[in-house]
């Protein structure tokens, strides 16, 4: 029986719910009502998966700070703060309608949030600027092809590299849109084909993975 | 040390020299502004085209997804603004939404910056916040065949049943132009079910980083008009005319890349010189 869940029942949901799509997509596209209620029910899933995520993430930090793992002082960490969110977050959401309105969870997320996440990002300058003057090296006439090609490109979408001298940018776009476009082309496409092939081979049911987990048949 | 060269010392210096020499030279032009003139290209300029003049129309209802945290502010947000301000003064109304689960403090930081474009808008009938939504790729589907599925209340929770302007959105037949500004993929969602499907105007906010995912889909027509990084934002600032932190970070923008290039050809005399001699 599990077996039967586990395999012809999510084999026949997918299939079903692949044609219904299909056919809406090519044929129906202005709006066709059974479709239209499957996808309700796929955004009503995914609400429900994010519900589903939190909880399985407590539980894991939970195991972790309980069982003393490595680094479960994070773990415990992580567990404050996500008490300390929740709770204000439904304060404001219970008093007056959206978490924002509350004190805690506002401070929180303007002085804590907000400037980790913008120094997360910038910092990755930083580690750029670094492997930029240790591993760019022209090795080779690819390798050194690539650096120069690399640096019109860098100075193009600077101002100042066309105050150094007005062809850097007219070179940066060239190398941009005929030597970059179509290799991104060829990419998306071939992209695009291997998900073609995949969404058949997990219809044809070639695909475990997608069905119970473990290696391909 | 000792027996190495001049060359050989500079394939091996150590990283925190590289730090803080950035970190100087980023601080110098926020101390003594540059300001060097930002050409406008064609793919930002098709997209302030887009959103201005002829091609929108008072009344028209235009979608603006925040699909970038606040860590990309300072990539997305200026273009975001600007063409926010652009639909405004062409009369347009805009629903905002977003993917990113911080979009309302994107929502407050646009509402801020383009304060004056604000003041005399009135939510509900002129733009309304719909706030976060979840489902990737089949909520963007499903809003283009059913909105209010996907959203039965804005981000306020009023119902959307009440709110004015969504009397006149329920799907994408109702939209003139989606502006969408990501970090990752949700504008290939909208181009897939609006623009590939319904023949929706979509444009793209990017990040610089998606540049070359995007520039196909501009070149192809998907994109009408698209927006690259911060370079993307001090552009359209150059088309409002209204300078803004786009602008600002320009200058930073200069010195980090020229700094770059420099260190690339210093790394690689000293490569070669070393290699000579050996």
């Amino acid at each position: 029986m599990s077996q039967i869940l586990k395999r012809e029942v999510v084999f026949a949901l997918t299939g079903v719910v692949t044609v219904l799509m299909f056919v809406e997509y090519f044929f129906y596209p202005q709006d066709w009502i059974v479709a239209s209620t499957v996808r309700n029910w796929a955004v009503i899933i995914y609400n429900i998966s994010l519900g589903l995520g939190g909880v399985r993430l407590i539980m894991q930090h939970v195991w972790g700070t309980q069982r003393r793992k490595e680094n479960w002082q994070f773990s415990a960490l992580f567990l404050v703060a996500f008490v300390v969110m929740l709770l204000g977050g439904l304060v404001g959401y219970f008093t007056a309608g959206v978490a924002t309105n509350n004190a805690v969870y506002n401070w929180l997320f303007n002085n804590v949030y907000t400037p980790l996440g913008s120094t997360t990002y910038a910092i990755t300058g930083f580690y750029i600027f670094s492997a930029a003057y240790r591993a760019f090296r022209a090795r080779n006439l690819d390798a050194a092809l690539m650096l120069i090609a690399g640096c019109f490109v860098i100075l193009s979408n600077a101002p100042v590299g066309e105050v150094i001298w007005s062809g850097i940018p007219a070179i940066g776009e060239w190398f941009r849109f005929v030597g970059q476009v179509p290799g991104m082309r060829a990419f998306e496409v071939v992209g695009a084909l291997g998900m073609i092939a995949y969404g058949f081979r997990a219809l044809l049911g070639k695909e475990r993975g997608f069905y119970a987990g473990g290696a391909e048949e | 040390m000792s027996g190495q060269n001049i060359f050989d010392r500079l394939q091996s210096i150590d990283r925190r020299v590289f730090y803080w020499v950035l970190f100087i030279t980023l601080m110098v032009p926020f101390i003594n502004p540059i300001g060097l003139p930002v050409k406008v290209v064609q793919n930002t300029r098709d997209l302030y085209e887009g959103v201005t003049g002829d091609n929108i129309n008072p009344g028209d209802i235009a979608i603006m997804n925040f699909g970038y945290g606040v860590s990309a502010w300072s990539e997305c947000a200026p273009g975001f603004t600007v063409c926010a301000k652009a639909l405004f003064r062409e009369g347009a109304r805009i629903v905002f939404m977003g993917a990113h689960y911080d979009v309302e403090l994107s929502m407050n930081k646009l509402k801020n910056d383009a304060r004056e474009d604000f003041a005399d808008k009135v939510y509900g009938v002129d733009y309304v916040f719909l706030g976060y939504f979840a489902g990737g790729e089949s909520a963007i589907a499903q809003l283009a065949t059913d909105a209010w599925t996907v959203y039965p209340e804005d981000h306020y929770r009023t119902p959307v049943a009440d709110i004015p302007l969504m009397q006149d959105f329920h799907g994408w037949q109702d939209v003139a132009v989606v502006l969408s500004s990501d970090t990752g993929d949700v504008g290939s969602y909208f181009l897939r079910q609006w623009q590939g499907a319904h023949g929706t105007k979509l444009a793209e906010i990017g990040i610089a980083m998606n540049g070359s995912t995007d520039y196909p889909y501009y070149l192809a027509g998907n994109y009408f008009g698209l927006s690259i990084g911060s370079r993307g934002g001090a552009e359209l600032e150059v088309l409002i005319g209204e300078p803004g932190e786009a602008t600002t970070a320009m200058d930073s923008i200069n010195a980090s890349h020229l700094l770059i290039v420099l260190a690339v050809i210093l790394a690689n005399v000293g490569y070669l010189l070393s290699r000579r001699k050996a």
